[in-house]
C-alpha cells in the first residue's frame, strides 16, 4: 500500500468515526434535553404515587422497583405505589372543583377569542379599509400592556358592581370576572394567529364567491370560515393554555374556595415548609394532564400558534 | 377588489345610493368591503377599549388620588398629585423589587437567547422521533408558572429535595442544600428555573425564523468557500435579526412581569430577596397596607411605573433591532 492510499484510508476511517461521534453527540444532546425537560414531570408523578413514609426521606428513591441480578434475576420492590394522594386531593380537598372551574373558564375564553379573533383577523388581513394600520397598531399595543395595570381597576369595577344587576355578570367569584379579562388579554394573539392564516389564503377564494353572486357576508360565512378550522383550533388551544395557566387575576378575583381555579387552588395549598407534598404533587399532576395531552397530540397546532407570522414578515 | 362599489356594482356613497337604497342593502345583509370591516372590528375594539385600555387610564387616575379609591361612605377620594409616586420612590422595597426584576429579566433573557439559538440549530435537523422529542422539550413552556413554582419548590425542598439528592449522588454536595433559604442563591435559583422553562420557547421562535432563510444563500456562500462560522455570522445572524426581536419582546415583557414564580416558589423571600415588581405591587395593593390603607393608590402608582418601563423596554428593542424590510 502506498503512502497516499494509507493516508486516504486513515482519513476515511477518521471521517466515519467523526460521523459516528457526531451522530452520538447529536442524539445524546437531544436525549439530554428531553431528560432535563421532562424530569420534573416524572418526579411529580413519582412523588404523587409515593406513600408518606417514602416522601419525606433523604436520600430519595427514584424507582419503585429495581431489578437485582444476585442469585438469578429478581424484581425487588423498593416501595409500594399508592393512589392515596389522589384520593385525598379529590375527596378531602376540592381539587375536582378547581379543575372544573379552570376548564369552564379556559374553554369559554377560547370560544370568545376564536369568534372575535376570527372576525378581526379576517378584517385586517383581507379587507381594505381606511385606518387599517392604526387598527393593527392599537391591537398590538394592547398586547404590550402589563396585566398588573389592568388588575386594580377591574377589581375596583367588580367591587363597585356588587349588588347591582351587572354584578351578576361581572364580579368577584363570577366566571365572567375571569373570562372577560382573559379574553381581552389574549385577543391580540388570537387576531394575530388568524390574520397570519388568512393572509396565506389565495385571493381567488373571495373573487370566486363574489362572482357566484354571494355577498361579502356570504363569502365570509360560506367560504372563509369553513376553511379556517385549522386556525381556529390553533387559536383555541393557545388561548386555552393561557387561561388554564393564569394566576394573578384568578388569585384576586376568586375569593371563594368553590370558585378557585386549579392554579390558585394549588398555590394556596400550604406554606413552604410544612406542605402536604403528597396531595400537592397529586393535584399538580392532575393539572398537567390536559397540558400534556395538548402538547403531545396537538404539538403542530401549538407550534403554529406560537410562531404565527414569525419569519414571514 | 373594492373600488367603492359593491359586488353588484352599486355605488356606495350615500348621495348616489340614497338612504332608502342603503337601508334596503343592509336589510339584505349586503355590505361593502369597508362596512364589513367596520362591523367585524367594532366588537373587538370596544372589548379592548373596555377591558384593556380603560383600566390603564383608570390606573393612572387612581395613582394620582388619595387612599381608598373604592367609593365608601366616610371615605372620600381626593386628588393628591404625585404624592403616591413620591411615597413609592422613597420606599426601599420598591427599589429592591425593581432591582430583583431587572436582574431576573436581563440575566435570564440573554441566556435563554443563546441556549435557545443552540437548541434551534439542533432542532433544525430532521431525525427519528423528532415529534416526541420536540413535544417533551417544549412542554415546560406550557406549564403554569405558579404550578411550575410548586414543582420546583418541592424539588428544591431544603430537606427532601431531589436536586440536592442528585448533587449529593454525583458528589457535588455532602448534604441537602437549602437553595431557597439564602437570599442570593434563591434569586439565582429562580432565574435558573425560568431559563429552564422558557428556553425551548425561544428556540421555537428562532426555529421559525431559521426556516425562512432561503437555502440558496448558504449554497452560494459554501461555493465561495465561506466557513461554517462565517456562514453563521454573515447569513444566519443578520437574517435572523427580526426574529430575535420578536423573541426578545415575547420573553422580556413576561419576565419583567413575573409574579407566579416568586409567589409559588419563595413567596418573595427570604426577606425580599425574590420579590419582583409585580409581586411587590400586588402585595402593596392587597396585603400591606392593603386597600383600606391606601394600598390601591400606591399599587396603582407602582403599576403605572411598570407599564411605563414595559413600554420603554419595548421601544428600545424596536428602536435598536427593527429594520425596514431589506429583502
Amino acid at each position: 500500500m502506498g503512502v497516499v492510499d494509507r493516508t486516504r484510508d486513515l482519513e476515511l476511517e477518521d471521517v466515519a468515526l467523526w460521523d459516528v461521534g457526531k451522530k452520538f453527540g447529536f442524539y445524546g444532546a437531544i436525549a439530554a434535553m428531553v431528560a432535563v425537560s421532562m424530569f420534573p414531570v416524572f418526579w411529580i408523578l413519582l412523588s404523587s404515587l409515593k406513600p408518606p413514609s417514602e416522601l419525606f426521606v433523604f436520600p430519595q428513591e427514584y424507582l419503585p422497583y429495581t431489578v437485582s441480578f444476585e442469585g438469578g434475576i429478581s424484581v425487588e420492590q423498593q416501595f409500594p405505589l399508592t393512589l392515596e394522594n389522589y384520593r385525598t386531593a379529590l375527596g378531602q380537598r376540592p381539587v375536582g372543583t378547581y379543575l372544573l372551574n379552570s376548564f369552564i373558564v379556559a374553554s369559554s375564553t377560547a370560544i370568545i377569542d376564536v369568534v372575535l379573533g376570527a372576525m378581526a383577523g379576517y378584517a385586517v388581513s383581507r379587507l381594505r379599509f381606511k385606518y387599517k394600520l392604526h387598527v393593527l397598531l392599537v391591537i398590538l399595543f394592547a398586547a404590550l400592556l402589563p396585566f398588573i395595570s389592568r388588575l386594580i381597576p377591574l377589581y375596583r369595577l367588580a367591587i363597585n358592581l356588587q349588588g347591582t344587576p351587572a354584578g351578576a355578570v361581572f364580579g368577584l367569584n363570577q366566571y365572567l370576572g375571569l373570562i372577560l379579562p382573559y379574553a381581552a388579554f389574549q385577543m391580540p394573539f388570537a387576531v394575530w394567529i388568524f390574520q397570519a392564516y388568512f393572509k396565506e389564503l389565495p385571493d381567488s377564494l373571495e373573487e370566486a364567491g363574489l362572482m357566484d353572486g354571494l355577498s361579502r357576508v356570504g363569502v365570509l360565512f360560506r367560504i372563509i370560515l369553513p376553511v379556517s378550522m385549522p386556525a381556529m383550533a390553533t387559536a383555541a388551544i393557545i388561548v386555552f393554555i393561557y387561561a388554564w395557566n393564569e394566576f394573578l387575576f384568578a388569585l384576586t378575583f376568586m375569593t371563594q374556595d368553590s370558585k378557585r381555579t386549579i392554579t390558585v387552588g394549588i398555590a394556596l395549598f400550604g406554606g413552604q415548609f410544612n406542605s402536604p407534598w403528597g396531595t400537592i404533587t397529586a393535584a399538580v399532576f392532575m393539572s398537567l394532564i390536559p397540558l400534556l395531552l395538548f402538547m403531545f397530540v396537538f404539538q403542530k397546532k401549538i407550534v403554529e400558534g406560537m410562531t404565527a407570522g414569525v419569519g414571514k414578515a | 377588489m373594492a373600488d367603492g362599489r359593491t359586488e353588484a356594482g352599486e355605488v356606495t356613497r350615500l348621495g348616489e345610493e340614497g338612504l332608502r337604497g342603503r337601508l334596503k342593502r343592509y336589510r339584505e345583509v349586503r355590505l361593502t368591503e369597508e362596512e364589513l370591516a367596520v362591523a367585524l372590528l367594532t366588537p373587538v375594539m370596544l372589548f379592548l377599549l373596555a377591558v384593556s385600555f380603560y383600566p390603564i387610564v383608570d390606573t393612572v387616575w387612581a395613582s394620582l388620588h388619595t387612599g381608598y379609591v373604592i367609593d365608601l361612605p366616610g371615605k372620600t377620594t381626593a386628588f393628591v398629585g404625585v404624592e403616591n409616586y413620591l411615597k413609592l420612590f422613597s420606599s426601599e422595597s420598591f427599589w429592591n423589587a425593581l432591582g430583583v426584576s431587572l436582574f431576573y429579566t436581563f440575566v435570564s433573557v440573554p441566556i435563554e437567547l443563546v441556549f435557545g439559538l443552540g437548541l434551534a440549530l439542533l432542532l433544525q435537523k430532521e431525525f427519528k422521533g423528532k415529534y416526541f422529542a420536540q413535544a417533551a422539550i417544549l412542554f415546560p413552556w406550557a406549564l403554569p408558572t405558579v404550578i411550575n413554582a410548586k414543582i420546583w419548590a418541592w424539588m428544591l425542598n431544603p430537606e427532601f429535595g431531589v436536586i440536592s439528592d442528585i448533587l449529593v449522588k454525583v458528589g457535588l454536595l455532602s448534604q441537602p442544600f437549602p437553595f431557597l433559604s439564602k437570599p442570593d442563591i434563591a434569586l439565582y435559583s429562580m432565574t435558573a428555573i425560568t431559563i429552564w422553562k422558557t428556553t425551548s420557547f425561544v428556540a421555537l421562535i428562532l426555529l421559525a425564523g431559521l426556516s425562512s432563510i432561503p437555502d440558496h444563500l448558504y449554497e452560494s456562500a459554501r461555493m465561495d468557500g465561506a466557513s461554517r462560522w462565517r456562514r453563521f455570522r454573515d447569513i444566519t445572524l443578520p437574517l435572523l435579526k427580526p426574529t430575535i426581536l420578536v423573541a426578545l419582546i415575547f420573553r422580556t415583557l413576561p419576565a419583567f412581569q413575573a409574579f407566579g414564580l416568586p409567589f409559588g416558589l419563595t413567596g418573595g423571600g427570604p426577606g425580599e430577596a425574590t420579590t419582583t415588581l409585580v409581586l411587590y405591587t400586588q402585595q402593596v395593593a392587597y396585603n400591606n397596607p392593603g386597600p383600606t390603607g391606601g394600598g390601591f393608590a400606591l399599587g396603582s402608582a407602582a403599576a403605572t411605573v411598570i407599564t411605563l418601563l414595559a413600554l420603554v423596554i419595548a421601544l428600545i428593542y424596536v428602536g435598536t433591532l427593527y429594520e425596514p424590510e431589506v429583502r
